[in-house]
């Protein structure tokens, strides 16, 4: 299913493949690298899915998700992406109102399985 | 009054050195996370379909880049250590369903050295209260040595019991023993010990930062428990760790 994709997340070495992953299974994406960024992305684009970086250059990516849900923007799904899964980040991530938290490397097959799922839900 | 200058100054470099450390293994994740999904967008066939040659050689950069990303990983948690980072997120929980979880996840690497692996938890075993991960990852490493420095058709057995101890507070003894290479006794202290390694030669086989048994040994004390080792050189090696049943007051 087609979507709107918005990927928040600060190397571009990153979003370069998640990019290519997410256009090639049929998605439109949307990226930013900063909290600041993310939030006004969000705001004009209206993504479905937000895929956020927990940690982006000094900043809490979870900044981002808590922000919009302060005005009421934050997209109908939005996915921690972290390098370390520990019961804290979960949790944490869990708290500021992702739907589910995927430890990095994310398999390509495994996402675009996953943002379908959603999408349907 | 210099040597006191002398040993704040060492002290000091020390802890950026291990900050450092933290820092790059943390920033190597990253183009490695990168490497590991394109590669693994190709295999999945994603981008259209391989021979069976090209997928063999993705699947050699999928599985070299996960093991380098395991080590960094191993690399950025002694760091995290050193500089007294580390936390503990305690719940309560059996004993014996660590080792069963440990077991299971070693069945593969069991096998294929022909080990025979024997469990001996000691029935009724009162559970702890402690950080899960950490435990079954201290367990999981002293089962990985066994079974890496331990010769095809050779013993290895993991053991839990009530600890013995009584001048130290209640706690649960896991013993993770082998019929392997064994450990000189001038080497008991050394194995512990972050980037040490007795002989080289045979860690370099295996995945090899040295640091397993130095985290290990961090994640025990991080519990208040204690980590030790009995062996005998051609023998084998019992390594035994404790987990105190209560957080410390």
């Amino acid at each position: 299913m087609a979507s709107h994709v918005l990927v928040v997340e600060d190397s571009a070495l990153l979003t370069n493949a998640l990019r290519l992953l997410l256009e090639v299974t049929g998605h439109r994406v949307s990226v930013a690298a900063t909290v600041r960024d993310a939030v006004s992305t969000a705001r004009t684009t209206r993504p479905d899915v937000m895929l956020l970086d927990v940690t982006l250059q000094q900043e809490d990516g979870l900044d981002v998700l808590r922000e919009l849900e302060r005005t009421g923007d934050a997209p109908r799904i939005s996915v921690a992406l972290t390098g370390h899964d520990s019961p804290e980040v979960h949790e944490r991530c869990l708290a500021a109102g992702c739907r589910d938290v995927l430890v990095k490397p994310v398999s390509g097959a495994e996402l675009s399985a996953r943002i379908d799922a959603w999408l349907q839900e | 009054m210099h040597l006191a200058r002398v040993i704040a100054e060492l002290r000091n470099q020390d802890a950026l050195k291990t900050q450092f450390l933290a820092n790059i293994s943390h920033d190597l994740r990253t183009p490695l996370t990168a490497i590991i999904t394109h590669a693994e967008i190709m295999r999945d066939g994603i981008l259209g379909e391989l021979t069976d040659r090209q997928a063999e050689s993705i699947t050699g950069i999928i599985s070299g880049g996960r093991q380098l990303l395991d080590m960094v990983g191993e690399i950025l948690t002694y760091a995290r250590g050193a500089a007294n980072q580390l936390t503990l997120a305690r719940t309560e929980f059996t004993v014996e369903s660590v080792v069963e979880q440990v077991a299971v996840m070693s069945d593969s690497l069991v096998g294929r050295k022909e080990h025979a692996l024997s469990v001996d938890v000691a029935p009724e075993l009162p559970s702890v209260y402690a950080d899960r991960e950490k435990i079954a990852h201290v367990l999981a490493n002293l089962l990985g040595n066994a079974i890496d420095f331990t010769p095809p058709g050779g013993r290895v057995w993991i053991a839990a019991r009530l600890s013995r101890d009584a001048r130290a507070p209640a706690a649960v003894e896991i013993e993770v023993g082998d019929t392997g290479i064994g450990i000189a006794p001038e080497h008991y202290d050394l194995v512990f010990r972050e980037f040490a390694q007795v002989d080289a030669s045979a860690s370099r086989q295996h995945h090899g930062t040295g640091l397993g048994l130095a985290i290990a040994r961090k994640f025990v004390e991080l519990h208040h428990g204690q980590i030790w080792v009995e062996s005998k050189l051609g023998e084998g090696s019992r390594f035994f760790f404790t987990v105190p049943l209560r957080a410390a007051p």
